[in-house]
């Protein structure tokens, strides 16, 4: 899978781009602006930019214009967003119109290897990956929903997976379950939430993620 | 009543004329020479009834004496008023002079001699009136020009008629030496070309001074209209008498002319007094306390200059300063567009008049003004002082908020970019040696306790730089921000953002620090279930409102919090209010102009 890095911290560029390299990925290019990102993006069509969300040169809000401009230029690059933060009302706006080839994450993420290129290659392959701070937000918004106290523990914890962006086998793994249980799960959560099942993960995504904003 | 000195700043006033020889002080002394004129003159009227005139001649001499009453009368008027003005000494001179003149003529007298003199006499009498015109309104000849062409006159007036008198070959002219009438005829052509030369350039000058007048200072410039239709009256008649008879119609046009130079000097001296009479008005109005911001109207209707303004003096910033502190710069130059006079009040110095230059020519009103807003103008002046120092203290505490989130900024700025991403990098490290010792379960246990304990740290100085500033604000606005902080908050919270564009940073920040303190604060205190959040920007002002539906009773007093967050809001001239009575939830609204 070929990335392209957008990182101005040389340390945390490199390192990066280590780990994509020791894990299968095919590091194409890195870069520390959002004029070259979009220049490596046009010349390599990768199939994922990580992208920082602090670029210069006022280091505000270049990263998510550059991720913005691929994602409507370039709708077969996946863009993963990388952040010390992570606000909701980003993650809304990043989601707003589809939750396809779309990702973004704490920078912390990085420390875990497997679950960061899991991450990765989900939203290269297509899907999303959604910080789990941004589903816990959400899921604190709607605290006092009857509907939501209605789904079971185990039940949430599933919830939460999904609206990460995971695939039901990236599910069961997690959870040390069967697909087949996790499938369970799901059916039983979106009837008990009214909506209507997709087996499309992102429209799934969508789904979760536009009940939990309700 | 503290008595007001007005002093007149800036332009040096120039050529102040100097006096008669005479002692002209006594009041009595100049109603004796003015009772002396009026009373003489008919005497002009006598001489004619004694010689049995026609009815033709006596309108010519009803004028006559007209003239001379016209000039004693106003010249008397302005003489009471301004008795160092010698324009008025000078208007009852030439009253007098005139009747004069034209008693030195037959049948009064028959001596060739005195008819002589008086010929000569009636000609000084011209040059007379020229000076006054050119004199006007100040009372002595300042400019160059001016001097130049009362020169002029006085020459083709007096030498060269005596030089015309001496060829003259007449049997009245006393004067006759050599009776030559070819050279008289050229010296008094000489000196009708010299008047027809002086006259244009006379009605010139003043074609050019009204037009340069400013309409306040045209309501004083009657005289100079008056001045300029005499000057071209005489030159049509200087014409004619060198060629024909002259016609009755046009000597009584000369009469009539003369008349309204003085008339027209005292219809503009009694308007000025009629404006005195607003000094009354404006002491009625001052009595009544108007607003300090009413002041200026009332002086400048006062004085009917609508381009009155007024700049205060604040002492212990060595300026002056408008109503709202403000700074005015007086200008010193004289290029004549504004006048500035200065207003004392007991020895103090308070405020000054910016005007139009032409209210220099009635001193009194500007003086009787200045005294009568005395008091008025020191309560103006304290409130001007009190404004400028307010607005110092919201610059200063402007500066000190500034300074603070700049330092906050680049506090958030260095941890994000050093501590953070380091941190970062060495937990991306540990997690690539975790991998590598997929072997060593030991080794690999101690690895990911360390990269979580990192985890921690990572986020503790997250949320650490957060409470410095939050960068999100600064990076993708209000709304996002506003987002995470309404997701992070312990309670539901319903938010609505209304914003279609960026505003500026300060004003975002404000009203994300609003918003975060509220909530901390609604967490806190108030046992809420739900807390509505608004933030709408409309009239050019931004909105933020935040109410719970908690216990109330917050207090605005003791809470350094909601003090600090009303500084921050006042800072940027905005306001912001508490409602929270006992049992029925707070509501804090905060409204920043922003345009």
């Amino acid at each position: 899978m070929r990335v392209v890095i957008a990182e101005d911290s040389v340390l945390l560029r490199e390192g990066l781009a280590r780990l994509l390299a020791e894990n299968d990925f095919d590091v194409v290019g890195t870069c520390d602006t959002p004029d070259e990102l979009l220049l490596k993006v046009r010349s390599y069509e990768p199939e994922v930019a990580i992208v920082d969300i602090r670029l210069p040169p006022t280091h505000n809000d270049e990263g998510i214009r550059a991720a913005e401009a691929i994602r409507e230029h370039h709708p077969s690059v996946g863009v993963l967003v990388l952040s010390q933060y992570v606000e909701l009302g980003l993650a809304l706006k990043l989601l707003e119109e589809s939750a396809e080839r779309i990702g973004y994450l704490l920078k912390d993420r990085v420390s875990d290897v497997k679950e960061f290129t899991t991450a990765v290659r989900r939203v290269g392959d297509g899907g999303s990956a959604i910080d789990p701070t941004i589903i816990s937000q959400l899921l604190g918004r709607r605290r006092h929903d009857s509907l939501l106290d209605r789904v079971t523990p185990r039940e949430r914890e599933v919830l939460e997976l999904m609206a990460e962006g995971r695939s039901n086998q990236g599910i069961a793994e997690r959870l040390v379950v069967t697909e087949r249980a996790v499938q369970k799960h799901i059916t039983s959560i979106f009837e008990k939430l009214g909506l209507t099942v997709s087996c499309d993960d992102h429209r799934r995504v969508l789904a979760v993620l536009a009940f939990l904003r309700s | 009543m503290a008595a007001s000195v007005p002093r007149v700043l800036g332009e040096v006033r120039r050529g102040v004329p100097r006096h008669l020889g005479i002692t002209v002080s006594s009041h009595w002394f100049r109603v004796a020479v003015c009772v002396l004129g009026i009373a003489t003159a008919p005497l002009i009227v006598v001489r004619i009834v004694r010689d049995g005139g026609s009815e033709a001649l006596d309108t010519t001499l009803v004028l006559t004496v007209l003239v001379a009453w016209s000039f004693v009368a106003s010249g008397f008027v302005a003489w009471d008023r301004r008795p160092e003005n010698r324009l008025g000494a000078l208007l009852v001179l030439l009253g007098v002079w005139w009747t004069a003149g034209h008693l030195m003529q037959p049948p009064t007298f028959s001596s060739p001699f005195v008819l002589t003199v008086g010929e000569l006499w009636r000609l000084v009498w011209t040059f007379g009136f020229v000076y006054v015109l050119l004199a006007f309104p100040r009372g002595g000849l300042t400019r160059r020009v001016d001097m130049l062409l009362a020169v002029i006159v006085f020459v083709a007036a007096v030498p060269l008629q005596v030089l015309w008198l001496l060829f003259l070959d007449q049997p009245e002219n006393a004067f006759v030496v050599w009776p030559r009438p070819a050279t008289a005829d050229a010296i008094d052509s000489a000196q009708r070309i010299i008047w027809l030369a002086v006259a244009v350039v006379l009605v010139a000058m003043f074609a050019k001074r009204w037009l340069d007048a400013t309409p306040p200072l045209r309501r004083t410039l009657a005289p100079v209209v008056a001045g300029g239709v005499t000057v071209l009256v005489f030159s049509l008649y200087v014409i004619v008498d060198k060629f024909r008879e002259v016609p009755l119609f046009l000597l009584w046009c000369l009469l009539a002319a003369y008349t309204a130079v003085p008339m027209a000097l005292l219809w503009s001296m009694l308007r000025a007094r009629l404006a005195r009479s607003s000094v009354a008005d404006l002491f009625l109005e001052l009595r009544a306390r108007p607003a300090p911001a009413e002041l200026a109207g009332a002086l400048s209707r006062a004085l009917r200059d609508p381009s009155l303004t007024l700049a205060y003096w604040l002492p212990q910033y060595e300026s002056y300063a408008d109503l709202e502190g403000r700074p005015v710069k007086l200008s010193k130059e004289t290029d004549g567009t504004r006048a500035t006079t200065l207003i004392d009040v007991d020895g103090r110095h308070v405020a000054a008049l910016l005007h139009d230059p032409s209210l220099r020519e009635e001193q009194e009103l500007l003086d009787a003004v200045s005294a009568a807003a005395g008091i008025a103008l020191e309560n103006a002046q304290l409130q001007a002082e009190l404004r400028a120092r307010l607005d110092e203290l919201r610059a200063s505490r402007v500066r000190i908020l500034e300074a603070a989130q700049v330092e906050r900024q680049r506090l958030e700025r260095n941890l994000h970019d050093g501590a953070q991403q380091r941190l970062v990098a060495l937990s991306l490290e540990l997690g690539l040696l975790e991998t590598q010792f997929a072997d060593d379960p030991q080794s690999k246990q101690q690895l990911k306790q360390a990269r979580e304990e990192l985890g921690r740290s990572l986020q503790e100085l997250r949320e650490l730089a957060r409470g410095i500033h939050p960068a999100v604000v600064t990076g993708h606005g209000l709304a996002v921000a506003l987002e995470t902080l309404a997701a992070r908050a312990p309670l539901p919270v319903r938010l609505t953002v209304d914003l279609d564009e960026r505003l500026p940073e300060r004003h975002e920040v404000a009203a994300y620090y609003l918003v975060s303190e509220s909530l901390a604060n609604v967490a806190k205190h108030a046992q809420a279930t739900a807390v509505t959040v608004d933030v709408a920007y409309s009239d050019e002002r931004l909105v933020v409102e935040v109410v719970d539906d908690g216990k109330g009773g917050a207090n605005t007093d003791t809470g350094s919090g909601l003090r600090g967050l009303a500084d921050r809001v006042e800072a940027l001239d905005g306001r912001l209010r508490v409602w929270s009575a006992q049992g029925s939830g707070t509501r804090v609204r905060a409204e920043i102009p922003c345009a």
